[in-house]
């Protein structure tokens, strides 16, 4: 239908538009204007076509093909040198091997194959995609309009030293926004190959914002990792093309295994690496480094999430496999090991990345095992996840600034400093493992999912998740403890600040709420299509879930009888309390302050540790992946 | 208050004990004794606990300790107090760090005696303290759910005994600012207390040969009146007074050392100058050196007029004030 | 077969007389163990009614609202069970339950309470992957997560799940709070901790947590139950036994530290669970 296509090219096109024209715009005041225009614009847009009758669809691009190519083989070429000049200057040899094997690849393919690159359809909509797209385009809007007060705080107030490069960073936000849609959108898969690198250098540029030495470092990892999987993702292209004459998509899902295995696997590697999975994890704790609307956007909701977008769609192609096993191997062992590394560290963000990769795992682990049950589990992650931990990383991005510290520890008493956004990231932390919200729905699905297909794997799930129960607990209580009676933080939030975060907290409680109409109005037919049954919770089990999600919404009312009839005193510090709760008399008459402090297991668990078993558990495993694929 | 008999545990804080009434403590636990039956729990908490019970005399850092234990111990509780030197000291009772027995920081409701004091005393003694508890769970609950608040009660002549205790408590530390125990408060006998409330001074008076000028009977009672302060059920401020023609005659007005500072006193002589509407005239009286009750009863509006030696040491002064 | 709602009522009101009827035996047993006499069977239901009467003290106003949640879900997650649903729901809500537990000892804002909070936090990572594993191993045998098929299952599960059996006694030690794993809190007179996790909590708030302790106990011996369902007689003697067996080595065992702890929990999930899963998906 016309108006999807061309909704769906407005969806592409108008960000990557928008983003041009903010590269410019130095008053702060238009850039408002822009920004919020083109995100109600987004927004709309995203809602109108999620909402449109029968919106799946393919459709062929109505432009020209011929200077459509060409200008899109310019826009590679000049990113690949773009990189190689980057890859020289950091002298980074990797860099510009990696870089001159895939550009050279695709190039030589482009020039050789030349007109046989047609594609039917180069744009599709289907369900999946439509998910994808509402998450690019609500969660990723309110990111932007966040990312208006809080990159003016970043620069006025908080990091004075850094260079304000504001025009450059919404620019970049935008035109990745519009290359995500692209990505989801795109049958085509050179187009989107195009997407992805586009991404990827969006990653790059945006993690060395700062132009730290740290975030320079941190940005060239991150290019590398990408890189190799962009290679990957070009070598599957050339493949496929070579094995089965086509550039599609659908027509790669569609193949039978024998076909699409190689360039399944392939992009699943892809996949891997883009979704940071061990043994590729480092680049998005690296990534850390970069201001907060970054984080949230590309390194947990979005970008991340084509990576496993990817990974679920190659679900039919590689399900029951070998290869579908290793996948499915990377993704246990990652989730595993990136929940308990997360309970090591009390850095926030560090926190939030750990969580973002061990989440992640569990979506590729669904997507290895690549049943009905498993992608639609996978999905329903997808979507929670991209909601609750992009709260959560804007909620510690207002608390790093109010704050002056990333802390944990530094949280103490949130609950009364910043009573607001305390509360939101209490819903964000619920809404990340905490019955009856989204995620615990998800991890159900899983675990069901993976007892009916293969049952050994569910030991990663089982420890997994008892992991991430400690340190989402132990965070939720260091923000309700109150040691010393606070003073209120001065916690104004800007209007996009608020926006979003009052926002994302009300989508938090909406998508468990509405969790059944989003999973048999999107998910549900799209593994219906593909796999010609599904899956879905109980009726019953609906009912309890409603039950518990009363519980929990009543909790807050509960604070109507706050305090009647209760005396208060201190609390036990052995009857040598001084002042209230806060200082005891110690040895030698002297006071000591009440220090509450979190486990952090460092005797027992080790970060760097973790990291090297996962990176080479799981490079064992993709070695495996390989020889499974090509042998 | 069904249950509280069945189900006491317990709060076991050494002040400054040599730990033989610990041990003795303790051994109640054990099996030859086993206070378990009766539903004792050692628990370590105060916030968990119904009795607090003190070994060991009172010093400097565990003046503090009792009093912060004590008042994280919610309502109904009962102290008990183990042993001669938690009694009063005990052979430590002059030493230069010593300030007392446990009554001088916290009510206490039964002593235990002895050095150490015996398993079976120790039990004895915490079966006593039950029947102490439900008396005071029954004494609050009808005066209507008061918890934690201040009564000011008439005192009759079955609170003797803990008035006495009261006294004995109160005036430790009048004792200790003249460094002289001869206070006539400290001597006081139960039997003395007790005939105290049956004086009729008013009759003493007109028979000393003064004018019987009694207008109103029940203006002027013709007997001791006793004021007591209650909170949740045990008396921690007492004052009395009695009445001769026009003139009303205060004396002991006491609160424990615990609740002290908090404007008891004061209330206390406010309620007693209300039990005699018919006289013009207040008289009390107390040591020179007691600068707090001094300032106190300047503040409610007495004058001093007269001072009378007692002892070397300790000097009456009289105030008065007329009512308005 | 009882119908629901007479069954959930018989649950509600039978469960914490039977809960607390077993915290007295549990005592008294102990009393006899250590050759002293005990208390009266009754014991807890004086200290509760007793805890019930006292005055309400508290350091954060906001403490006791925790563990009113705390009491309702986990009565709620002992109704679930008993209706017959989804054991992985089931397992779902004690945790959230458990976290409430958790929250407010955190809330509570003491030194005692503080640790007693992480330690909890300890014992459920430690006894969650073995409960998900004993569902899993469930579902494996009965092909259903439900507990009325569970329940109604013609051969005795514990034939077919003996590993996860055994695993599951380990972690009920942890989950009835008794030595070597009363890490967060405990009865007895260990009082290195205070009294851990409820140390700040007093009064009604102390009652109610004790209420939710006996209903939780009904639970999880139901759940023992569950592995001899098709005979029940079976099942009911082995539930007796195996809380008897938790009070014998209650009283034989020092604590653990809590690393151990740990440690020994995840190797026996994954070693007798994860085996016993391993087992049967082999001979499938």
């Amino acid at each position: 239908m016309h108006v999807v296509m061309t909704l769906v090219l407005a969806l592409i096109l108008v960000p990557i538009a928008a983003g041009l024209v903010l590269g410019v715009i130095r008053l702060d005041a238009l850039r408002k204007v822009v920004v919020g225009v083109v995100t109600l614009a987004v927004f709309c847009g995203t809602l109108a076509l999620a909402a449109w009758p029968a919106p799946v669809d393919s459709g062929v691009v109505p432009f020209n093909h011929y200077w459509l190519n060409l200008g899109m083989l310019l826009v590679e070429i000049g990113m690949g040198l773009y990189v190689i000049v980057v890859g020289v200057r950091s002298r980074r040899p990797l860099i510009v091997a990696l870089m001159l094997a895939q550009g050279g690849l695709m190039l030589w393919f482009e020039l050789t194959q030349g007109p046989r690159l047609e594609a039917a359809h180069d744009l599709f909509v289907d369900n999946f995609s439509l998910i994808m797209a509402l998450i690019n385009g609500v969660v990723g809007g309110g990111i932007c309009l966040y990312a208006l007060g809080y990159m003016r705080e970043y620069h006025e107030v908080a990091h004075r030293d850094v260079p304000d490069r504001r025009p450059f960073f919404f620019a970049l936000l935008f035109v990745f926004m519009g290359a995500m849609f692209g990505l989801v959108f795109a049958n085509n898969l050179m187009w989107l190959f195009l997407f992805w690198e586009i991404t990827t250098l969006c990653s790059f540029l945006l993690i060395g914002y700062t132009q730290t030495p740290e975030a320079r470092r941190n940005a060239l990892r991150a290019l590398v990792m990408n890189l190799a999987g962009g290679l990957a993702f070009a070598l599957a292209i050339v493949w496929f093309h070579e094995k089965a004459d086509s550039i599609e998509l659908q027509t790669l899902i569609a193949s039978k295994q024998s076909l699409a295995l190689v360039p399944a696997a392939l992009l699943c590697f892809a996949g891997i690496t883009k979704s940071a999975q061990l043994p590729f994890s480092s680049w998005l704790l690296g990534a850390m480094v970069a201001p907060t609307p970054v984080s949230a956007l590309l390194h947990s909701s979005t970008m991340v999430k084509a990576g496993v977008y990817l990974v679920l769609r190659m679900a039919p192609a590689v399900t029951g496999t070998t290869v579908g096993l290793m996948v499915a191997l990377v993704g246990g062992v990652t989730f595993v090991i990136g929940s308990m590394a997360a309970i090591t560290t009390s850095e926030a963000k560090r926190v939030l990345a750990w969580s973002t990769v061990a989440n992640l795992g569990l979506i590729v682990l669904c997507g290895g095992i690549g049943t009905g049950e498993a992608v639609w589990a996978g999905m329903l992650l997808i979507v929670f996840h991209a909601v609750a931990k992009c709260l959560l990383f804007l909620c510690v991005g207002v608390v790093e600034h109010k704050l002056h510290s990333r802390d944990i520890e530094a949280m103490s008493g949130l609950v009364v400093n910043l009573p607001r956004v305390a509360v939101m990231m209490l819903v964000g932390m619920a809404g990340m493992f905490l019955a009856p919200f989204g995620m615990l729905i998800s991890k159900w699905a899983v675990l069901k999912a993976v007892v009916d297909a293969s049952p050994l794997l569910s030991v990663f799930i089982v420890f997994g998740s008892s992991a991430t129960l400690f340190f989402w607990v132990k965070w939720m209580g260091k923000l309700l403890e109150v040691v010393e009676p606070q003073r209120r933080v001065k916690g104004d939030l800007a209007l996009g600040e608020s926006i979003a975060l009052y926002g994302l907290s009300a989508a938090t409680f909406l998508a468990c709420l509405f969790f059944p109409l989003i999973s048999s109005r999107f998910i549900e037919p799209y593994v219906l299509s593909v796999y010609g049954q599904t899956a879905s919770l109980g009726q019953g089990n609906l009912l309890i879930m409603t039950i518990m999600m009363i519980f929990v919404l009543l909790f807050p009312l509960s604070f109507v009888w706050y305090g009647r009839g209760v005396k208060v005193v201190d609390a036990y510090l052995g009857g040598a309390n001084v002042r209230s709760g806060v200082g005891f008399t110690g040895s030698a008459s002297q006071v000591q302050e009440v220090n509450l402090h979190n486990y952090y297991f460092r005797g027992l668990l080790d970060e760097a540790g973790l990291s090297r078993c996962g990176i080479i558990g799981c490079s064992i495993v993709l070695a495996v992946m390989a020889a499974a694929a090509f042998v | 208050m069904a249950g509280i008999k069945q189900s006491p545990w317990i709060l076991h804080y050494d002040a400054s004990s040599c730990n033989g009434c610990d041990i003795e403590t303790l051994a109640c636990l054990t099996p030859v004794f086993d206070v378990e039956r009766l539903g004792v729990i050692n628990t370590g908490n105060p916030k968990h606990a119904d009795i607090f019970l003190v070994t060991g005399a009172v010093n400097e850092q565990s003046r503090d300790v009792i009093r912060n234990l004590y008042r994280q111990m919610p309502e109904p509780k009962v102290v008990i107090a183990i042993g001669a030197c938690a009694a009063t000291g005990g052979v430590f009772r002059e030493c230069y760090n010593i300030s007392g027995g446990v009554d001088s920081v916290i009510p206490v409701d039964v002593f235990v005696p002895g050095c150490a004091a015996r398993p079976e005393a120790i039990i004895d003694g915490v079966v006593q303290a039950l029947a102490v508890l439900e008396q005071r769970q029954l004494d609050t609950a009808t005066a209507g759910g008061s918890v934690d608040q201040v009564l000011y009660l008439r005192a009759q002549k079955s609170n003797a005994p803990q008035i006495l205790a009261l006294q004995k408590a109160a005036y430790q530390s009048e004792a200790g600012i003249y460094g002289d125990e001869g206070f006539p408060a400290l001597q006081q006998t139960l039997e003395e207390l007790e005939d105290e409330f049956d004086r009729r001074p008013n009759r003493e008076a007109s028979c000393l040969g003064t004018q019987e000028t009694r207008k109103d009977p029940e203006k002027t009672p013709n007997h001791v009146v006793f004021i007591k302060a209650v909170v949740n059920g045990r008396i921690i401020g007492a004052v009395r007074g009695y009445a001769v023609d026009d003139t009303a005659y205060l004396s002991r007005v006491i609160v424990h050392p615990y609740f002290q500072g908090m404007g008891i006193g004061r209330r206390l002589t406010e309620e007693i100058e209300t039990a005699f509407p018919g006289v013009k005239r207040f008289e009390i009286f107390t040591g020179h050196r007691n600068e707090r009750n001094l300032r106190q009863f300047r503040k409610l509006g007495y004058q001093e007029f007269k001072t009378e030696p007692f002892t070397p040491a300790i000097r009456w002064i009289y105030l008065q004030k007329e009512r308005k | 077969m009882i119908s629901l709602p007479f069954r959930l009522l018989i649950y509600l009101i039978a469960g914490p007389v039977v809960g607390g009827l077993l915290a007295g035996w549990d005592r008294r047993i102990s009393a006899r163990m250590q050759s002293r006499r005990g208390p009266p069977i009754f014991q807890p239901f004086y200290d509760v009614r007793k805890l019930w009467q006292k005055q309400s003290i508290v350091v954060r106003r906001s403490q006791n609202f925790y563990i009113l949640f705390f009491l309702l879900l986990v009565i709620f997650t002992g109704a679930l069970f008993f209706a017959g649903s989804d054991l992985l729901l089931v397992i779902f809500a004690l945790t959230l339950a458990a976290i409430f537990f958790v929250l407010g000892a955190y809330k509570a804002s003491s030194p005692y309470s503080f640790i007693g909070a992480e330690r909890e936090l300890i014992q459920m990572m430690a006894y969650e992957p073995m409960i998900l594993l004993t569902a899993i191993g469930m579902y494996m045998v009965t092909k259903s997560f439900y507990v009325h098929d569970i329940a109604s299952h013609a051969t005795l599960l514990v034939l077919a799940l003996p590993g996860v059996f055994l695993g599951f006694l380990y972690t009920l030690e942890i989950k009835f709070r008794k030595s070597p794993f009363d890490l967060s809190s405990s009865h007895h007179a260990h009082q290195e901790l205070v009294r851990g996790i409820t140390t700040e909590f007093s009064g009604r708030a102390l009652a109610l947590v004790e209420i939710a302790h006996w209903y939780e106990n009904v639970f999880l011996l139901g759940w023992v139950y569950l592995f001899f369902a098709s005979s029940p007689l079976l099942g009911v003697a082995v539930s007796l036994l195996v809380f008897v067996l938790v009070i014998l080595t209650d009283n034989v065992f020092a604590r653990l530290k809590w690393q151990t702890a740990l440690r020994s929990a995840w190797v026996v999930a994954a070693v007798l669970g994860f085996g016993n899963i391993l087992v049967l998906s082999l001979l499938r």
